[in-house]
């Protein structure tokens, strides 16, 4: 441990410089923990849509659903190609949509005649799925069980002025089923139905209304070129595919990571910069002992080694705070929003040990210079240096 | 037989742009194996700058400087550094031991730097700094240490690699006349137990005294001896 006695021996400066790096390791940690369950999230429905094609009503993708006529199932499933045109109603769990961060928490009602050509497959934590003909009952996803106040199977919620008795508590996905609420359809129209301004309740009755399909191909049938098919059939329709789900998605998610990686890029530059000045600081009051150590005989590389190890130690030992702080910062943030529905963070094994191998690298790098410099010095002169 | 010779050397250093200091010119020495030697002489006479060639610190710009009977101004860096680990051990006037490492530390630090492992290099540090009558200051760390025991670890971190020479700058020279007296004394005694060849720059007339012979230099050429 003679490298951490070496860094210690200005105690104030190794201290600030370690905090820089520890700052900077807290900001990629804490901005990385954001990225990875963006990530997460869009992995997640780019798994759900790889196999299938959503079609809403044109201009699609608003939060606030637009009415779509039942018979639309009929028309899709008429098309070459369509093996279930499944009808569904996504509503927005708080009539207000509420705070939350990615995908808000979602009530979505579907019929059941597509469930086994799923392929994103849920489990349950505790009791079961939907059946046919389970009225008022709802199966939930695992971020919303504080949100609902659910202990079990079996429980009551209340959901935009309905209640539903809870039949499963579906097990944590890490994307969007967590922060969903499961009916039948008929329950989630009778909802929008509700919801819809009178004009429009006088045009439709509620069980006409849906929001969405989800569109089952035929076994080897591609998914994107039946959802261009569709547009090009039905002008008044969006499908998407997978692939253009992971252009829209996937594209805004990069553009999200980039900068949040960015912001935290920039922190750990800081970091960096005062590592440099701080060993380069150390160099200079010790080139006495540089000289000693050269006339002792070590070598150049050894030097070298010696400054890259104390600039590594100061990279480890901030990463290991900027870690800790990092993962309460998370776990605290994510405790404290827990009540939404939505977690914020997630502090993944390849997010913790990349930003303590960065802070080593970033270290180590900060020192290659003063260690450089230390090794070229001149033993004599750097024995003359008082 | 000679374990140093030192042939007319000429060394000048550069101060500012045109300005010169010429440390040596055409100094010649030899010093014997097992021999004991004083190099005197009034400040800026080359007496340092003698004893930076003779340990391999730095080259001169003429002349040849051999140890133990290997020509070594011509070497190149990386074998200057192998030879100042295991041929040559010096002793500074400021101790110049290392404040973070304990004296056992410090002295085991040069015998890692000749390829001893760490175990080794701590295991003969002890060995040698029990021989300087530092067994119980082992752990102690320079600024808990007083001159003389700072200069004793200083000196057996010159011996730890049972070097050729020891090359000793102005030795006694921040030390109090018992201090002083005692590591002369400590040195002598090493010169006569082990035959190894002591080669000191000094101003301290009782080291001339101590040593089997004097060498005087003035204007960086060797004036007597």
């Amino acid at each position: 441990m003679r490298a951490i006695r070496n860094i210690f021996r200005r105690k104030l400066r190794a201290t600030l410089t370690i905090g820089g790096i520890a700052i900077g390791v807290l900001a990629l940690v804490v901005m990385g923990a954001i990225a990875e369950k963006m990530t997460l999230l869009v992995n997640g429905g780019t798994e759900y849509f790889s196999d299938k094609v959503t079609v809403s009503e044109s201009p699609a993708h608003s939060m606030a659903a637009l009415p779509m006529s039942i018979d639309r199932v009929a028309e899709m499933e008429a098309v070459d190609g369509v093996n279930v045109a499944s009808a569904g109603c996504t509503l927005l769990l708080d009539e207000d949509g509420g705070a939350s961060f990615g995908m808000p928490a979602m009530l979505i009602g579907y019929d059941l005649r597509a469930r086994d050509l799923e392929s994103f497959e849920v489990t349950f934590a505790d009791g079961r799925d939907l059946e046919p003909g389970d009225q008022g009952k709802a199966v939930i996803g695992s971020d919303l069980v504080k949100k609902l106040g659910v202990e079990k199977a079996g429980d009551t919620i209340e959901v935009r002025g309905r209640t539903f008795e809870v039949v499963g508590i579906m097990e944590a996905t890490l994307t969007a089923p967590d922060t969903t609420v499961l009916v039948n359809l008929p329950d989630a129209q009778e909802i929008f139905y509700d919801g819809l301004p009178e004009f429009v309740q006088s045009m439709v009755t509620q069980d006409e209304v849906i929001t969405d399909l989800t569109i089952y191909p035929d076994e080897g049938v591609d998914p994107d070129q039946l959802a261009d098919r569709l547009e090009a059939q039905f002008d008044d329709i969006d499908a998407i595919g997978p692939e253009k789900f992971e252009e829209q998605i996937g594209s805004i998610a990069d553009i999200f990571n980039y900068i949040v990686y960015g912001v935290a890029m920039v922190s750990l530059v800081v970091g960096g910069l005062s590592v440099i000045n701080t060993m380069t600081m150390s160099v200079y009051e010790r080139t006495r002992e540089i000289g000693i150590r050269k006339a002792l005989g070590a070598s150049d590389w050894r030097i070298i080694r010696q400054f890259l190890t104390e600039s590594a130690w100061i990279g480890l030992i901030g990463g290991i705070i900027g870690l800790a702080l990092g993962s309460l910062m998370t776990a605290g943030g994510n405790n404290a929003i827990e009540q939404s529905g939505t977690a914020i963070f997630l502090l993944t094994p390849r997010l913790a040990i990349g930003s303590l191998a960065f802070a080593v690298v970033l270290g180590v790098l900060s020192g290659l210079y003063p260690a450089w410099h230390a090794a070229r010095m001149n033993p004599v002169e750097a024995l003359r240096y008082e | 037989m000679s374990i140093i010779s030192v042939k007319e050397v000429y060394k000048r250093y550069q101060l500012g742009r045109e300005n010169f200091v010429h440390a040596l010119r055409g100094a010649t020495m030899q010093v014997e194996k097992g021999e004991m030697l004083a190099i005197m002489g009034p400040s800026g006479s080359g007496k340092s700058t003698v004893m930076h060639l003779m340990g391999c610190l730095d080259r001169p710009d003429r002349g040849e400087v051999w140890l133990a009977d290997r020509r070594v101004d011509t070497l190149p860096h990386g074998e200057l550094t192998g030879i100042r680990g295991k041929e040559v051990g010096f002793i500074f006037q400021g101790f110049n031991l290392i404040p973070t490492l304990t004296a056992v530390e410090n002295v085991a630090l040069a015998a890692e730097y000749a390829g001893a492992s760490r175990g080794k290099a701590r295991e003969r540090a002890e060995d040698v700094l029990k021989e300087v009558s530092l067994a119980d200051r082992m752990g102690h760390k320079p600024g808990e240490l007083s001159g003389g025991q700072q200069q004793r670890v200083a000196i057996a971190r010159a011996l730890i690699n049972e070097p050729s020479v020891v090359l000793g700058d102005e030795p006694t020279g921040d030390l109090d006349t018992e201090s002083s007296r005692e590591i002369i004394g400590l040195m002598k005694s090493i010169n006569e137990r082990q035959g190894t060849t002591f080669v000191l720059v000094t101003h301290n007339p009782e080291i001339g005294d101590a040593c089997h012979r004097t060498v005087l230099m003035l204007d960086g050429a060797v004036s007597e001896g």
